[in-house]
Parts: C-alpha cells; sequence; structure tokens
C-alpha cells in the first residue's frame, strides 16, 4: 500500500529555548520575538519568527537559520538575569515535513496524538511521539511539519521512505 | 492504553510518560523517628487494593512531573478520595 504524500527533511532552524516566569522572561526578549502565546502547546508568530509555549514557564524561539546570529544579538543568553535562563538549541533539533493528501495517515501511524483539525488546529504545537521518539509537533501548508533529536534524523528519514514506500 | 490527564498539555497517551513510584509518605525526622519508622519509611512503598496517588513525568511532552490518583482494581485514573491532598 503507497501514500499520497512526500516528505522532505527541512534540517536545523535557529532555535532557542527560554524558561523562567512569563513576566521576566517577556521583559528580556522585548520585542524581540512575537507575543508570548498564551494558551499551552500553542505558537505565535511575527516576522518570521515563532515562538512556541512547550511547557509550564518554557518556550522555544524558531527563526530561519540565517537569522541565528542576529537573534542570538537580541536575546544575550549570556547576558540574561539568574532566573531566567536562555539557551541556544539550534544544533539539536532537525525538522521533516509530511505533506500531501495522505499526510494524517503518516502521522497516524508514527504518532498517538489525534492531529485532526479539529482537535489539533493550525497554531498547535506540541511535544509528543513520532515513531517514539520525542518530538515536536505541528502543523505546516498541505501536512504536518516535526521536529527530533538530530541525532535520529537518519533515521526517521529511513521510517519516512518506508512509510511512503 | 491509559490517558494521563497532564496539568499542561491535557490527557494523553500513557506511552508519553515515565512512571516515577507511588507517593511514599512525608520523611520523618531522623532524629525523632524510631529505627522501625525510619525503616519503614525507606522501604515500604504504598500498595493499596484501590486508589493509589503516583507520580508522574510526562518525559515526550512537555517534561513536567505530577501526580495523579490510579484505582488498583479497576486500573481507571480516578478522583483524589476525600481528605487527601
Ligand atoms: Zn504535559
Amino acid at each position: 500500500m503507497s501514500y499520497d504524500v512526500t516528505f522532505q527533511r527541512c534540517g536545523i532552524s535557529a532555535l532557542f529555548d527560554l524558561k523562567g516566569a512569563v513576566d521576566a522572561v517577556e521583559a528580556w526578549v522585548g520585542d524581540a520575538l512575537p507575543d508570548f502565546p498564551d494558551r499551552p502547546n500553542y505558537r505565535t508568530g511575527k516576522d518570521g519568527k515563532e515562538l512556541f509555549f512547550i511547557g509550564r514557564d518554557h518556550w522555544l524561539a524558531r527563526a530561519p537559520l540565517e537569522q541565528e546570529v542576529a537573534l542570538e544579538a537580541r536575546l544575550k543568553p549570556t547576558d540574561c538575569p539568574v532566573d531566567i535562563s536562555i539557551v541556544r538549541v539550534s544544533d539539536t533539533t532537525t525538522f521533516f515535513r509530511v505533506t500531501g493528501p495522505d499526510a494524517g495517515e503518516i502521522l497516524a501511524i508514527a504518532c498517538p496524538l489525534d492531529l485532526h483539525d479539529s482537535m489539533f488546529d493550525a497554531e498547535a504545537v506540541t511535544y509528543t511521539e513520532v515513531f517514539g521518539l520525542k518530538a515536536l509537533v505541528m502543523r505546516c501548508k498541505d501536512g504536518i511539519e516535526f521536529g527530533v533529536e538530530q541525532s535520529f534524523a537518519d533515521m526517521i528519514e529511513e521510517y519516512l521512505s518506508r512509510a511512503t514506500a | 492504553m491509559l490517558l494521563i490527564p497532564c496539568p499542561f498539555c491535557g490527557k494523553r497517551n500513557e506511552s508519553e510518560f515515565i512512571y516515577g513510584g507511588p507517593v511514599g509518605a512525608d520523611r520523618p525526622d531522623p532524629n525523632a523517628a524510631t529505627d522501625q519508622e525510619w525503616v519503614e519509611y525507606l522501604t515500604v512503598m504504598p500498595n493499596p487494593l484501590g486508589p493509589v496517588q503516583e507520580n508522574w513525568w510526562h518525559a515526550r511532552g512537555c517534561g513536567d512531573w505530577f501526580t495523579i490518583w490510579r484505582d488498583t482494581r479497576t486500573h481507571d485514573i480516578v478522583e483524589a478520595p476525600d481528605g487527601t491532598k
């Protein structure tokens, strides 16, 4: 059986891990990032940058890799106050996109979460599992995008090849 | 398959979680406890027939640690019994 999907290995993005009380983190980052999402496991976006609310007092900022240096200069991770934490984690995560009419079928094999539109809308983003690995899952145009720990990227690419063959 | 209610994420598949053991008694003051009380605290785990409070870690999710009550007779996640915190 084959599925009407394509997948793309997108590689890495500029990623910054932010932790701390929301007021303190917001005060430090100012307008360098989009507004902080008010719902857990949701994202906001502005000027190509995205902010994911991924855990209690925990966010992930994402931007195209070419913006990494500029964003780091704005976020100043090494200078931030001691009650918050900002760490550049761009190298840790490789992103994949699964798109096409049957993208949902592939994700239904890989992921225990109900990713139908009614349960997981366009701005939802969350850690869950993909092929048994911890993965950051969100929607993208015509499908689903997810990030996995980069050392598993070759393995996930092979899983996707087999699932879409 | 259990659906476990994470306080941050809502109900999620049990495969996203790691079990952290039952919630034990509060640590007694080692200077005030008898040897028997101390040994009980260190070695005797709650193992009731009925509701037990358990620690769970949303390891492949938001990373939160939290507790639930699970009924060992039915495997159902239940409300905390009256009078517990
Ligand atoms: Zn969670």
